[in-house]
């Protein structure tokens, strides 16, 4: 109050502030000895952009595992600025491990945990969680899924005991599975009813084969989702979920001693066979014979997806290919959006990155522009990328992406959220602790000639496919003059393996 | 943290401030580390300064409120506030076209946006400590010397992104231009809350380069602005740079508040929409309810989160779980200045009218009119907000993030560390006073009910088989 009074009596300036050149105001306390310099003098500094200090050391997260006798993993980051503590458990079994046609499968068998574990049902289970301040927070990838809550540390305990019942003992109840997969179902119509999840069923099969492990989405199609039983469901908790084959992450206000007491505690009398599962073989590399079209009459935008099988984590080329697609859309001033957004105003953003997994992972540059633009931004898409050899990346762009991406880390990781997500990528992907030092290294010390080798290698547009999600008639007149492929359309309801057996 | 990320306010006398008389009492045991620390000082032109320090990172977040947002529009422009937001990173007079976000990112810059609400518009980013300088010369650039740079083509062009923006967030977006009709609906004209921040298309076309300078002139001007760095700086160092890139920045008087009688609605307003976008139907059911901080707003928060988060609340429990009539529930205070919005939005499952939604919901509601909450219900309510608070100081920047929150506590109440006051709300939150508030504001008959129903042939079938 007293605080709010004192700003608004401060205001005792005059002269309203126009395109003049701003004269130094009067009663500003004059803290350095300066002469009544002229207005343009005085204010000449802003002319140039400050130089920066010297920069902070790099602070980059520390992870500490420990191995229980049973196999569990631990892996620890701590974090004592709040009473807060991240805990998750991550699995190693992903949508990857969806057997063929039956895609969706880890999805249904992860949303299972929630719904009835020890002797909770689905409400007294949420309800214990209530009572801890938290709800948890699920999500299945390719390369496996995450079960996790954030909790004041006093709730540390209570939260374990939780997630060790959800992990180790679901009960599976027949009803509670025929309500979750009329959900499951449900929701995939909802889903399918947007234009990016359309473009994305139809990307994957289209990059990597419909019955490639990474050729489908992790929710899984009405069909297969259909098809599942509970005995599927049991089938793959029995075989993909053990210690062996999981990892409990605690980030936040916890040592790596006390994970380990609460770890045994809770999850060292877990016994269960299910050992890692292999990575996925690499897809075969195949260049562009078609452009996919999704329907929407009517639609007012287009999605475009364009991508490719790029590379697994790991892979030497990962760093300067990283360098290289930040060049490219990576970032908001990358050269795909400074054009389609910036220049053109054909979008509201257009972006470009790599997911480098276990398995060799997708190349994706996607956006979504206004329909009557499709074919012009599709071309500028395309000029971009052809323009990746015909004006290489200058040094002055490297340096920005290199120093960009290396000084963005620490502010990546404010949140245990953020600490614990990362500590289940490394687990997934199998990656050391030192992950992060080693990227910061392989991105210092990747090359000029590495970059532009890497983006024409991956970016190169012959090996990009298509997919775009919008009007129909208005793409083939728009899209097929640019000569990138026969039209091929894919109903929203077609199985994703459907187009690729097509062409 | 949901209602400090969302809200803005307009203090037309404080209205808020009866509860705020409490002195600030200290923070309960387990709570201490809510406690901000920070200190705020105006600069002789109006511009206020808050400034906070955390070391446990070496970054640092520069972030500035304007306190202008869509309810200080013209008639006939609506969406102006947000476009002009777009027109802040295009460039100043020193620093040139297209080079804010570029140069932020190359220097490793996170959590870099603007945003835009009813009530206020903010810029942050969080750098590394040796670019702090550089924030503060971009950030008091465009604070300064934006109308230099302006021109034709950067307008046009940033038009055109921002009905991108609102095709992709409203017109293209699952159930976007229903949720609009049902604003509309909620704060009839010539409510300023009545049009939509991202604005209509046909006023986004209609703004010209003389409407960005007035509001500029008007609205962009040091008194009219909060600037809040938190992180890893050095006080003493940090406050001589803000002295050197913002003490002599030209000011005028703090403009004046708009004031604006508040909505009353007499009578249930029933819109029957035909969904072209999402594929399953909804049910939206809207009440106007206090604005952020005034008696009544936390009563409805914890009744959103009884009714609505978690499997076992209320209405997912009855609807979801037992019935099995839909596919998900959301609820929500939205609290904002000058009147809030309690929302309750139910997704139908395939092959279910929303009609037979709405008696469900009507049943629950009247449920709570005659039986109230339980104390359990309330208590765990409490612990997920305190719980989200702590998680929200955990970001010193960005959306929601430590510096936003010493922004939105010293916007509405004009003290940055509000938090034990905050929280304090929440204790006197009682079932009898929930019972009365359900009463009382959440009548049937003062309420928008939004039907979205997908055309017959849009809507997917429940059964696979039926389909090709």
């Amino acid at each position: 109050m007293r605080r709010l009074i004192t700003a608004l009596v401060s205001l005792s300036l005059a002269g309203c502030a126009s395109q003049q050149k701003p004269a130094p105001t009067e009663p500003t306390p004059a803290p350095a000895p300066s002469t009544p310099a002229a207005p343009a003098d005085a204010e000449a500094f802003r002319a140039t952009a400050p130089q920066p200090g010297k920069p902070p050391e790099l602070v980059l997260p520390a992870f500490q595992k420990a191995t229980l006798d049973n196999g569990l993993t631990v892996l620890v980051s701590t974090r004592r600025e709040l009473p807060l503590v991240y805990a998750g458990i991550v699995f190693a079994a992903g949508s990857a491990q969806d057997p063929v046609g039956k895609p969706g499968l880890a999805d249904l068998t992860y949303r299972m945990l929630l719904e009835g574990a020890g002797t909770r049902d689905t409400v007294a289970l949420d309800n214990a969680l209530g009572d801890l301040g938290t709800s948890a927070m699920q999500d299945v990838s390719p390369d496996g899924s995450r079960l996790g809550v954030r909790v004041l540390t006093r709730n540390l305990d209570g939260a374990l005991a939780l997630l060790s019942d959800m992990a180790l003992r679901p009960t599976f109840a027949p009803k509670a599975f025929e309500r979750r997969k009329k959900q499951q179902l449900a929701d995939l119509v909802r889903r399918l009813g947007s234009p990016n999840a359309l473009g994305q069923l139809v990307f994957l099969s289209s990059t990597f084969g419909s019955t490639h492990p990474y050729g489908h989405s992790a929710t899984g199609t009405p069909d297969s989702v259909q098809s599942l039983t509970l005995e599927d469901v049991q089938g793959f908790y029995k075989k993909q979920v053990g210690p062996a084959a999981a990892a409990l992450v605690l980030t936040g206000d916890i040592s790596l001693e006390d994970a380990v007491a609460l770890a045994r505690k809770h999850l060292g009398g877990w016994k269960a066979p299910a050992a890692l599962p292999p990575a996925p073989p690499a897809p075969p590399a195949s260049t562009r014979q078609v452009v996919y079209v999704v329907p929407k009459p009517g639609l007012d935008q287009t999605v475009m997806m364009l991508g490719r099988p790029a590379i697994a984590a790991g892979n030497p080329d990962e760093f300067a290919l990283d360098l290289a697609t930040t060049v490219f859309g990576g970032f908001f001033g990358s050269r795909l959006n400074m054009n389609l957004r910036e220049d053109k105003g054909y979008s509201y953003g257009a972006g470009a990155g790599i997911d480098p997994r276990l398995g060799v992972g997708p190349l994706t540059a996607a956006t979504s522009v206004r329909a009557d633009v499709t074919g012009p931004a599709l071309g500028e898409t395309m000029k971009e990328l052809n323009g990746l050899k015909s004006r290489p990346i200058t040094e002055k762009e490297l340096e920005a992406a290199r120093e960009g991406l290396i000084r963005a880390f620490p502010g990546s990781f404010e949140t245990v959220e953020g600490l614990g997500s990362s500590a289940s990528v490394l687990f997934m992907k199998r990656q050391p602790l030192d992950e992060y030092s080693r990227t910061v290294e392989g991105l210092r010390t990747a090359t000029a000639a590495e970059v532009q080798r890497a983006a024409e290698k991956y970016l190169d547009p012959s090996t990009l496919q298509i997919v775009l999600v919008g009007d129909p008639l208005l793409i083939q007149e728009q899209v097929s003059p640019l000569n990138l492929g026969k039209l091929m359309p894919v109903e929203p309801d077609t199985e994703p393996g459907k187009p690729r057996a097509t062409r | 943290m949901k209602a400090l990320a969302a809200a803005a306010l307009v203090l037309f006398g404080l209205p808020a401030l009866a509860q705020a008389t409490q002195e600030a009492k200290p923070l309960e045991p387990g709570r201490e580390a809510l406690a901000i620390p920070y200190e705020k000082y105006t600069l002789p032109n109006g511009l206020e300064v808050i400034l906070s320090v955390d070391r446990k990172l070496p970054i640092v977040s520069v972030n500035v409120w304007y306190h202008v947002g869509a309810y200080h529009e013209q008639p006939g422009r609506t969406g102006f506030a947000h476009l002009f937001e777009h027109m802040m990173f295009q460039g100043s007079r020193n620093v040139a076209d297209d080079v804010h976000i570029s140069m932020l990112e190359q220097l490793g810059a996170t959590d870099l946006n603007g945003t835009t609400s009813f009530d206020r518009t903010n810029y942050f980013e969080t750098v590394p400590t040796h670019h702090l300088e550089t924030a503060l010369w971009l950030e008091s650039d465009r604070m300064g010397f934006l109308l230099d740079a302006l021109t034709p083509e950067k307008l046009a062009t940033q038009k055109e992104v921002v009905k991108n923006e609102r095709r992709q967030g409203t017109e293209a977006a699952p159930y976007g231009l229903a949720q609009e009709e049902a604003w509309h609906a909620l704060f009839p004209l010539p409510h300023p809350y009545h049009g939509s921040v991202i604005g209509s298309m046909k006023d986004l076309d209609a703004g010209t380069v003389d409407d960005v300078k007035d509001f500029f002139r008007q609205w962009y001007a040091p008194s009219n602005a909060t600037l809040a760095v938190v992180g890893d700086f050095d006080v003493a160092k940090t406050k001589a740079l803000i002295e050197k890139y913002f003490g002599s920045l030209p000011s005028h008087p703090k403009p004046a508040k708009p004031q604006v009688a508040p909505v009353k609605h007499t009578k249930p307003v029933v819109i029957r929409f035909e969904e072209r976008v999402a594929t399953l139907p909804l049910l939206s059911v809207q009440w106007l309810t206090p604005g952020y901080f005034e008696n009544g707003d936390a009563t409805a928060d914890v009744l959103a989160t009884v009714l609505g988060t978690g499997k076992a609340s209320r209405l997912y429990r009855r609807l979801v779980l037992e019935k099995q009539l839909a596919q998900s529930v959301t609820v929500v205070q939205q609290s904002q200045g000058a009147q809030s919005v309690f929302s309750i939005d139910v997704t139908a499952r395939p092959g279910v009218s929303t009609d037979a939604l709405l008696k469900e919901v009507d049943a629950v509601l009247e449920d709570v009119r005659k039986n109230g909450i339980t104390p359990e219900e309330i208590q765990r309510a409490r612990t997920r907000i305190d719980t989200r608070m702590l998680a929200g100081l955990q970001s010193i920047g960005g959306f929601g993030g430590k510096a936003d929150v010493l922004q939105s506590y010293n916007h509405f109440v004009g003290e940055p560390s509000y938090v034990a006051q905050d929280l304090a709300r929440y204790e006197s939150v009682t079932p009898e006073v929930v019972k009365q508030f359900t009463r009382d504001t959440l009548r049937p008959d003062a309420r928008v009910i939004l039907h979205a129903v997908p055309a017959p042939r849009k809507q997917a079938p429940a059964e696979s088989k039926e389909r090709h």
